[in-house]
C-alpha cells in the first residue's frame, strides 16, 4: 500500500523485523506489562468524572435530616474534634451548622439518597454506588488533587491513568491510552498538567490532552496548506529515509521511529473522526441534552467520553471545575449541578444501553467534600462552606461494582465518619482492582524504591465488588 | 523491573563467571538491599527481629534460635539459604506479604556460590572515598579500564567515527548546537594531527558551553519561573540561572560553584554574584495557595532543600529517611533532619508564600549595566539633594500656618461631626494591597473602643482598610481576607484617652509587610504588636464606602474631625505638619511649593531625581536568595509531619559520610567546606558521572539520582573513580572532565551497531560502539533554530516566550495566559523558554523534560507520537524549516547536498539523494499547481516570507526543510 509497508517489507528487514519494531515502543499498539492484569478484571478501562473544587456532599448525596435542629447552633467541639482546618476558618470564632438548602428524597428500588439538585443522576441511582466515607488528610486544592490524581499531595509522581496505561497499556492502536478533557466552567480553581502527567514513568504514558476546537491535540492538524496526501507522501519519505538509516546505523530505535510517526498519521485521521459528533443520531443529543453539541461542555466531553471508551481508550479524565463553594454556595452550586448531572447520568444509561457499562468502570467525584459549618457570614438566604476531608461522598458505576449500594456511613452532622471509611488510597486500590490490578504489584523503581499508585497504603473496598 | 534487567545484564556480562569469586558489592548487596532490607535493614522501625543484612556483624551473628544467617563457607547451615528456599510458604523469605517476589534461581545460586566462598563483605563502594586506580604510563585511563572491560568480555572498540559525524556529535555534547557549515568546513579541511583537540577547545571557550551545561544544572535545581502551585504565580530566578551559566563559562571550579550555591551568602565578605549563587535553594515551588497551614509549607521546602541538596551533590535518596530510617542506606530520620537543621534558619520565612513575585529574603540583582546607571542615578540624586539643602538651608522660612499635605489627598471631611458619616461611593480609596497610602483624623472620644475610618465591609472580619480604637490602643487593618490573608495591627500602648482631641495618622508603605505601617498619635511614631502579617493578595473592596464614624460594623462614639485619606505614604515630616505643633515642618515644607523660583526649581528636581531612581530601581530583577539566623531550633518530624516534633538535632551530615570538622561552622558553610572536602566520598563521583551520562546518554551508575544501596553498581568503576579523583586533583576543573571525556577513543567510536553486538549489550554499557541517542527538547529545538538562521544567539536575560499554542494557561487556571513574544524572543535558545510548572511548554514536555516540580537528574528518552506531531505541525518548526528552505534557496543554489548537509553535516549519499528528490518532486508537484497552498503553507511565523522567492518552490523545499528536521539523523546524536 504504503511506500512505508514496501520499503519495510520489501527489502533485508522483512516480517521478523517488523514484528520486532511492533514491540517497541512508539508502536503501534502499546503493550502493557506482561504480567498485568494480575487477574480477570471487570472493567476493561475507566472513565473518570473528576469534580473539581469540592462538590458539597451535603447538599448532594450525603442526607443529613437532623441538621435542621442543628441549624446556626455552634458545631460540638465533641463533633470537630481536633482535626486541622484551613486557614481560611481555623479562626472563626463561631461555627454555625447549616443544613442543606436543598431537598433530599429517595430513590429507586436501593432507596439512595439523592438531592433534587440531581434530578438525572437520581433517576440512574440503582446503578450507581454510594462512598459516602471516601477521606483524605488534605485540606487544601492543590495537595488534594494531587493526591487524588496521584496518590501523593505533592507533585512529581505519575497520574491514575498514567500508571493504569504503565501496566495495561492500550487496546487501540490509533488513539492514545490515557485521555484527558477539560470542560469549561467560566471559572474555579486552577488544574496542573501534573495530573495527568507520568511523574518519573516515560513520558509516553502520560495524559493526552484533548481541547474543545480545531485542533483537539495539540499540533494534530496538517498546517495550512499541506494536504493529508502531501502528509501521506511525506511520512512515506521520511519512512525511508529513516530506514536507510537504520540500515546504516542498525539503531532499532530508528525503527521505533517510523512507527512512531505512522501512530501520529492515524491520530490525524482517528483523532478528528472521534471528536466529530455529528453522524451521532438525534437521540443522543436527547439524552446527553443539547450543550453536548457545544464543544467544550461537560456533556460534550461525555459524549466524547463514550465514544473515547468505544474505541479502546483505556483511562478517560474529564475535569469540571469550579466546585468551590466558599460562600454563595446556595446560588453556586445548582449551576455546577446543572452542568453536569444530565450528561454524568446519560453517560450511564448510554454505556448501559450499550452493554458497556459492564465492562466500564465509571467514576464521579471531587478531591474533598465541604464542612457543615458555615465559612463566612451566614445569612438567611446565604451561607458558604469551607473544605473538608474527612468524609465526602464519591460514586462508583459498572465494571466490577455492584450497584444500588450506598457504603460507610458518616455521623449526624455529615462531619465524621461513623463506619466503614474509604481513603483516597482505597479508592485507588479498588479502581485498579476493577481493572485486573493488585495495586501493590503495580510498581516502578525510582529514586531505589519500588513506587506504586497507593504509596504505602490502600485496601480494596470488597464490600462494594460485584 | 529494574532489578531484573540489571540481573540479565550481570548475566550476560559474566558468562564465564562461576569460577570466579562472587564480588559481595556488586552481587550480593544488591539482592539483599531489594529483597531483605525492608525488614532486616538499616530502618530501626521496621526490623522485627535484630538479624540486619546491612551490617555484617549482625548478618553473622548468633540468632535467637541459636542457628546463623551466615555461616562463612557453608551454605548448609546457613539459615539464610534455608529460608529462601524453603518450599514452606510460612518460613520462606521474603514473606509473600512483604509483596516482594521469591529469589530466582539465579539470585539463590548467587547467594550460596558466596557463601561457600567465605561470604566476603566489603563497606559499600559508594561511601569510601575513590582513589585513583592506577593506569599504565601513557595510555588514555578511560581508554584503558574500557578497552581492558571489553577484552574480558571478548569484544571490540568500534572504529572512530567519520569526521564529519564527529564534530556534529561534540559540538552537541559541548555546546548544545550543531556544527556550522563554516566550522565543519574548517575542521574537515584542517589536517594537523591535532584538529579536533583544537575543535574540542574551541567549543569548550564558546559562550554556548555554559548555556548548554546550565540546561541540565536547571533540572537538577528545579528551576521554574513560576511558584508552582495552584494559582502558580511567577518569580524571577533568571538571574541565578545566568549566574550558573557564567559559572559555567569562566570554568569556576566545580568546588567552588557547589560552596557559593550552598552558602554564597555566608562567605566572609559575600559580593552580589555570591548570594544570588544560593538561590539555588530558593528554586523550589512555594505555595500561595489560600488556607494553606503556612509552616506546614515552609517545612515542604527546607525538606526540598535537603533532599536535592543530597541528590544533585550526594547522589543519595535522603528523602526516603524524612518519615523513617532510611530502607536501603545507612541514613537513620535523625540524620535527614540533622542535614535539614542546614536549611532551616532562614529568618521569617514565609509558607504562605507570596504568589505574585518573589518572596523574602531576596536581593536586588543589578547587571553590570544596571549597577553603573544605578550608580548615576543615585550620583543625581545625591546632588540634588546637596543642592537643595543648600539653598533651603539658607532660605529664610516662610510662615505658613494655613499650608497643609495637600498631594495625594483623595478624600478629606473637614467638619467636626458627632455622628457616623458616610461617602457611598468609596472607590477613591480602593487601594490595591501594595499601594502605599495614609489614613489621618482627630478623634475625641467618649468611649474606647469603636471604628474610626474606613473603606471596608461592613463587618469586623471583612475586608479592607480601617482604622480602630481597641480599648485606648489604635488598630489598623489592611485586609484580604481576615482569617488568613492581611495585616492586623495594634499601637502596644493605649494612647488613646477619652475626651481628648488627639490626631491619629497610619501610613502605608505599600511594601505588603506589617513593618510598613507607621501609627502615629500626636505625630508620636508608636509601638505596635502585629497580630497578623501575611499580606499576599489584592484586596477586593470595590464599591464600598468610606466611613467616617464607622469601620468594619463598630461605630465609634465621640467627635472626629479632619478626616483625610491621602494615595501616599506620609514622611514623618509630613505627619508633623498635620499636627498644630507642626510650624517648623509646615514652613519647612512650604519652602517647597511657595518659596523662590530656584528653591521651587531644585525642590523640583529632587523630586524628579528620586522618581527616576526609584523607577529605574523597580525595573531592575530581584533573585530570592538564603539567609540565615532565624535562631530555629530543628526536630525530628515522626512520620515526616510538620506538627508532630520528635526530639531535637542539631545540624550535621550523615555519619557514614565522614565527619564534619569540629572547626567548620555549624551552619550552611560548614555543609560547604563538608561538601567540598576530601572527606566527602561522593561529589566528585557523582558529578563526573552526570557529565558522563550527559555525554554517552547514560551514566556510568546509570541510577544518577542514587549512589546508594538500591542504585546500580558502576559499570566501569575504575573510570568513574579515575575521572572523580581526577576532577579534584585538577582543582575541580570541570572543563577538563568534559575534555578528557570527549578526546577518549571511547568516545569518537562510530555508533553504527551490529546485530551481534546489539544483542550482546543493547542498552551500549560496555561501550564497544559510540553512543546514539535521540537530542533532547532543547537541542532539537536549538538545532531548527540554527539550521534556519533564525537563532538569536544572546546570552542571558529575563525568560522568553516563544510560540505556544493558545489557551494552555487559561483552560487550566483561566486568567490571562500566555503571551507569545515578538521579535528575538521566539528565537532564543530554549533554556531561556519560560517555565511555568504547572502547564510547562509543550513541547519541552513531549520530549521527555523532566516537569521542573523536583530536582531530576535522570535524562528520560521515549518515543511518541506526540513528538512527531510536534515536529511537523508546529510553527516553531515550520517556521524554521521555512526559513532552512530560504537558505537552502539563497546561499544552497537549491541544492539538495547543501540542505543536507546543513542538517546532518555529512555528505548526501545517493540512495538517501534519490528518496529526498523524489519527495522533491512530490511536494513541487502540489505547490506549483497550487500557489494558494504554497502561500498559506508559506505563511507561517512571524518573520517576513522572502518575496523574492516563488513560492511554489519556495513551498516545496519547505517540506523538504521540514522533512529533514524531523529525520532520525537530524533528530538523534549519533
Amino acid at each position: 500500500m504504503s511506500l512505508t509497508r514496501r520499503a519495510l517489507l520489501g527489502k533485508s528487514t522483512g516480517l521478523a523485523a517488523l514484528a520486532t519494531l511492533l514491540g517497541r515502543d512508539g508502536l503501534a499498539k502499546q503493550p502493557g506489562l506482561s504480567s498485568f492484569p494480575n487477574f480477570a478484571p471487570k472493567a476493561k478501562r475507566v472513565i473518570y468524572l473528576f469534580q473539581s473544587g469540592g462538590p458539597s456532599q451535603l447538599e448532594l448525596f450525603d442526607y443529613k435530616p437532623r441538621l435542621t435542629e442543628f441549624q446556626g447552633q455552634d458545631l460540638p467541639d465533641s463533633v470537630r474534634g481536633t482535626q486541622r482546618l484551613t486557614g481560611m476558618s481555623s479562626s472563626q470564632t463561631n461555627f454555625p451548622v447549616v443544613p442543606s438548602k436543598f431537598a433530599f428524597q429517595q430513590r429507586g428500588q436501593s432507596g439512595a439518597w439523592v438531592s433534587d439538585l440531581m434530578p438525572y443522576t437520581a433517576k440512574v441511582a440503582d446503578r450507581l454506588t454510594f462512598l459516602k466515607t471516601v477521606n483524605t488528610e488534605e485540606i487544601n486544592h492543590d495537595p488534594a488533587v494531587t493526591m487524588l490524581q496521584t496518590g501523593f499531595r505533592l507533585g512529581g509522581r505519575p497520574s491514575m491513568g498514567a500508571w493504569v496505561s504503565y501496566g495495561l497499556g492500550c487496546e487501540t492502536d490509533d488513539l492514545p491510552a490515557f485521555v484527558v478533557m477539560i470542560s469549561n466552567s467560566g471559572g474555579g480553581q486552577p488544574l496542573y498538567d501534573r495530573l495527568w502527567g507520568s511523574g518519573f514513568l516515560p513520558s509516553r504514558y502520560q495524559g493526552v490532552k484533548f481541547r474543545a476546537g480545531a485542533d483537539p491535540v495539540l499540533y494534530l492538524s496538517n498546517p495550512q496548506g499541506f494536504s493529508t496526501e502531501n502528509r501521506r507522501s511525506y511520512l512515506d519519505s521520511l519512512s525511508e529515509l529513516n530506514q536507510i538509516t537504520a540500515g546504516e546505523f542498525g539503531d532499532p530505535e530508528t525503527s521505533a521511529r517510523i512507527a512512531q510517526y505512522e501512530m501520529a498519521f492515524r491520530m490525524q485521521k482517528s483523532v478528528p473522526e472521534l471528536t466529530d459528533v455529528k453522524s451521532e443520531p438525534e437521540h443522543t443529543f436527547e439524552l446527553y441534552g443539547e450543550d453536548a453539541r457545544k464543544p467544550g461542555t461537560f456533556a460534550a466531553n461525555c459524549l466524547l467520553a463514550r465514544r473515547l471508551a468505544e474505541r479502546g481508550v483505556r483511562f478517560i479524565q474529564l475535569y469540571h471545575r469550579d466546585w468551590d463553594h466558599h460562600g454563595g454556595l446556595p446560588a453556586g452550586l445548582p449551576k455546577r449541578c446543572k452542568d453536569v448531572d444530565r450528561a454524568s447520568a446519560a453517560l450511564i444509561s448510554d454505556l448501559t444501553q450499550r452493554g458497556m457499562l459492564e465492562d466500564t468502570l465509571v467514576v464521579w467525584g471531587g478531591e474533598f467534600g465541604r464542612t457543615v459549618y458555615c465559612q463566612g457570614r451566614l445569612t438567611a438566604t446565604d451561607y458558604g462552606r469551607d473544605h473538608h476531608g474527612r468524609c465526602f461522598t464519591v460514586w462508583m458505576a459498572g465494571g466490577g461494582i455492584k450497584p444500588g449500594l450506598s457504603y460507610g456511613e458518616t455521623d449526624d452532622y455529615g462531619y465524621n465518619i461513623v463506619k466503614d471509611p474509604v481513603h483516597v488510597h482505597d479508592l485507588q486500590a479498588t479502581i485498579l482492582h476493577c481493572l485486573g490490578i493488585q495495586h501493590d504489584k503495580l510498581t516502578y523503581r525510582f529514586q531505589g524504591r519500588d513506587f506504586r499508585l497507593t504509596d504505602v497504603e490502600g485496601n480494596v473496598v470488597k464490600a462494594i465488588l460485584s | 523491573m529494574a532489578t531484573c534487567r540489571f540481573l540479565l545484564l550481570i548475566f550476560a556480562l559474566s558468562a564465564a563467571a562461576s569460577a570466579q569469586p562472587v564480588d559481595f558489592n556488586r552481587r550480593i548487596r544488591p539482592i539483599l538491599s531489594d529483597k531483605c532490607f525492608t525488614c532486616h535493614g538499616p530502618d530501626s522501625g521496621k526490623r522485627k527481629t535484630a538479624l540486619r543484612f546491612d551490617q555484617e556483624k549482625s548478618a553473622k551473628s548468633a540468632l535467637a534460635n541459636g542457628k546463623f544467617a551466615i555461616v562463612a563457607g557453608h551454605p548448609e547451615q546457613s539459615e539464610l539459604i534455608t529460608r529462601v528456599t524453603t518450599a514452606n510458604k510460612a518460613l520462606r523469605m521474603p514473606p509473600a506479604y512483604m509483596g516482594k517476589d521469591a529469589l530466582s534461581a539465579a539470585e539463590i545460586a548467587l547467594l550460596r556460590r558466596w557463601v561457600e566462598q567465605g561470604a566476603e563483605w566489603k563497606p559499600f563502594w559508594s561511601f569510601i572515598p575513590p582513589v585513583r586506580p592506577e593506569v599504565p604510563a601513557g595510555q588514555n585511563a578511560i581508554d584503558y579500564f574500557i578497552q581492558s572491560r571489553l577484552a574480558r568480555e571478548g569484544l571490540r572498540g568500534s572504529p572512530e567515527a567519520d569526521r564529519a559525524t564527529l564534530l556534529r556529535r561534540v559540538s552537541f555534547d559541548i555546546t548544545g548546537l550543531p556544527p556550522t557549515l563554516a566550522e565543519l568546513d574548517a575542521f574537515l579541511r584542517d589536517e594537523s594531527p591535532n584538529a579536533y583537540e583544537k575543535a574540542v577547545d574551541r567549543l569548550l571557550a564558546s559562550p554556548a558551553y555554559g548555556e548548554r551545561m546550565a540546561f541540565r544544572w536547571m533540572e537538577a535545581a528545579r528551576y521554574g519561573d513560576t511558584n508552582g502551585y495552584q494559582t502558580d504565580g511567577g518569580r524571577d530566578m533568571w538571574r541565578w540561572r545566568d549566574w550558573v551559566l557564567q559559572a559555567f563559562n569562566r570554568n569556576m571550579p566545580y568546588d567552588q560553584f557547589v560552596r557559593e550555591q550552598l552558602a554564597g551568602d555566608l562567605l566572609p565578605n559575600a559580593t552580589l554574584e555570591q548570594k544570588i549563587a544560593t538561590g539555588f535553594n530558593r528554586n523550589h515551588r512555594t505555595n500561595g495557595e489560600g488556607g494553606i497551614i503556612a509552616e506546614e509549607y515552609r517545612v515542604e521546602y527546607v525538606a526540598d532543600r535537603a533532599q536535592t541538596t543530597a541528590t544533585v551533590f550526594l547522589g543519595l535518596t535522603a528523602g526516603c529517611a524524612r518519615c523513617h530510617d532510611h530502607k536501603y542506606d545507612p541514613i537513620s530520620q535523625k540524620e535527614f533532619y540533622q542535614l535539614f537543621a542546614y536549611f532551616n534558619q532562614i529568618p521569617n520565612e514565609q509558607g504562605f508564600a507570596w504568589n505574585h513575585g518573589n518572596e523574602d529574603p531576596n536581593v536586588k540583582a543589578p547587571l553590570p549595566e544596571q549597577s553603573t546607571r544605578l550608580t548615576a542615578l543615585d550620583e543625581i540624586l545625591k546632588r540634588a539633594e546637596e543642592h537643595w539643602k543648600k539653598v533651603s538651608g539658607a532660605a529664610e522660612k516662610p510662615v505658613a500656618e494655613d499650608w497643609t499635605v495637600t498631594h495625594d489627598l483623595v478624600f478629606q471631611k473637614a467638619e467636626e461631626i458627632q455622628k457616623p458619616f458616610e461617602q457611598k461611593d468609596g472607590n477613591i480609596a480602593d487601594f490595591g494591597y501594595m499601594q502605599p497610602c495614609t489614613y489621618s483624623v482627630w478623634v475625641k472620644p467618649e468611649a474606647l473602643d469603636g471604628g474610626v475610618l474606613s473603606h471596608s465591609d461592613d463587618f469586623y472580619d471583612g475586608n479592607g482598610h480601617g482604622i480602630y480604637l481597641d480599648g485606648g490602643k489604635v488598630r489598623f487593618h489592611l485586609i484580604h481576607r481576615f482569617s488568613d490573608l492581611g495585616i492586623r495591627l495594634k499601637t502596644t500602648q493605649a494612647v488613646i484617652k477619652k475626651g481628648v482631641w488627639q490626631h491619629i495618622a497610619v501610613t502605608y508603605d505599600g511594601r505588603r509587610k506589617a513593618a510598613g505601617i507607621h501609627i502615629y498619635v500626636d505625630g508620636v511614631l508608636q509601638e505596635n504588636d502585629v497580630e497578623f502579617d501575611q499580606n499576599n493578595e489584592p484586596l477586593n473592596v470595590k464599591g464600598r464606602p468610606i466611613r467616617l464614624g464607622a469601620a468594619g460594623g463598630r461605630l465609634y462614639n465621640g467627635a472626629l474631625r479632619d478626616a483625610r485619606i491621602y494615595k501616599a505614604a506620609l514622611t514623618p515630616l509630613e505627619v508633623q505638619a498635620l499636627l498644630p505643633a507642626g510650624s517648623k515642618a509646615r514652613a519647612e515644607l512650604a519652602l517647597r511649593e511657595r518659596g523662590p523660583q530656584e528653591l521651587r526649581d531644585a525642590w523640583a528636581a529632587l523630586v524628579q531625581a528620586q522618581a527616576e531612581r526609584d523607577k529605574y530601581y523597580a525595573s531592575i530583577p530581584s533573585v530570592m536568595v538564603m539567609a540565615d539566623g532565624a535562631g530555629r531550633a530543628t526536630y525530628l518530624l515522626k512520620r515526616g509531619a510538620y506538627d508532630v516534633p520528635g526530639e531535637k538535632v542539631e545540624a550535621g551530615v550523615p555519619a557514614v559520610l565522614g565527619a564534619v570538622d569540629p572547626a567548620w561552622p555549624k551552619n550552611r558553610l560548614g555543609l560547604a567546606q563538608w561538601m567540598t572536602s576530601r572527606r566527602n566520598p561522593l561529589l566528585a563521583r557523582v558529578m563526573v558521572n552526570r557529565v558522563w551520562q550527559s555525554i554517552f546518554g547514560t551514566g556510568l551508575v546509570k541510577t544518577a539520582e542514587d549512589f546508594g544501596s538500591q542504585g546500580e553498581w558502576p559499570v566501569h568503576p575504575e573510570v568513574l573513580d579515575w575521572l572523580a579523583v581526577d576532577f579534584m586533583d585538577s582543582g575541580w576543573d570541570l572543563k577538563a572532565v568534559v575534555k578528557k571525556i570527549v578526546m577518549s577513543s571511547t568516545y569518537r567510536q562510530s555508533s553504527r551497531v551490529t546485530p551481534e553486538l546489539l544483542q550482546k549489550d543493547p542498552e551500549n554499557r560496555l561501550l564497544a560502539r559510540g553512543s546514539r541517542y535521540r537530542l533532547g527538547p532543547e537541542m532539537i529545538r536549538d538545532q531548527a533554530l540554527a539550521v534556519s538562521g533564525l537563532l538569536v544567539q544572546k546570552v542571558g536575560g529575563p525568560s522568553v516566550k516563544p510560540y505556544q499554542p493558545p489557551g494552555l494557561w487559561q483552560e487550566l487556571a483561566g486568567g490571562g495566559g500566555y503571551v507569545v513574544d515578538k521579535g528575538e524572543g521566539l528565537y532564543r535558545r530554549s533554556l531561556y523558554t519560560y517555565w511555568k510548572r504547572t502547564a510547562p511548554p509543550p513541547y519541552m514536555v513531549n520530549f521527555d523534560s523532566p516537569n521542573r516540580e523536583v530536582c531530576t537528574v535522570a535524562e528520560g528518552r521515549t518515543n511518541s507520537p506526540l513528538q512527531s506531531l510536534n515536529l511537523m505541525n508546529d510553527v516553531a518548526f515550520l517556521e524554521a524549516s521555512r526559513k532552512f528552505a530560504e537558505r537552502v534557496l539563497t546561499d544552497g543554489g537549491g541544492s539538495m547536498e547543501y540542505a543536507y548537509r546543513l542538517a546532518t553535516g555529512r555528505l548526501l549519499d545517493e540512495a538517501r539523494k534519490r528518496v529526498l528528490e523524489r519527495a522533491l518532486q512530490s511536494f513541487r508537484a502540489t505547490y506549483t499547481n497550487d500557489r494558494k497552498a504554497a502561500a498559506s503553507y508559506l505563511a507561517q511565523g512571524d518573520s517576513p516570507v522572502n518575496p523574492a522567492l516563488d513560492a511554489g518552490e519556495f513551498a516545496t523545499w519547505t517540506a523538504v526543510s521540514n522533512l529533514l528536521l524531523n529525520s532520525d539523523e537530524v533528530i538523534t546524536k549519533q
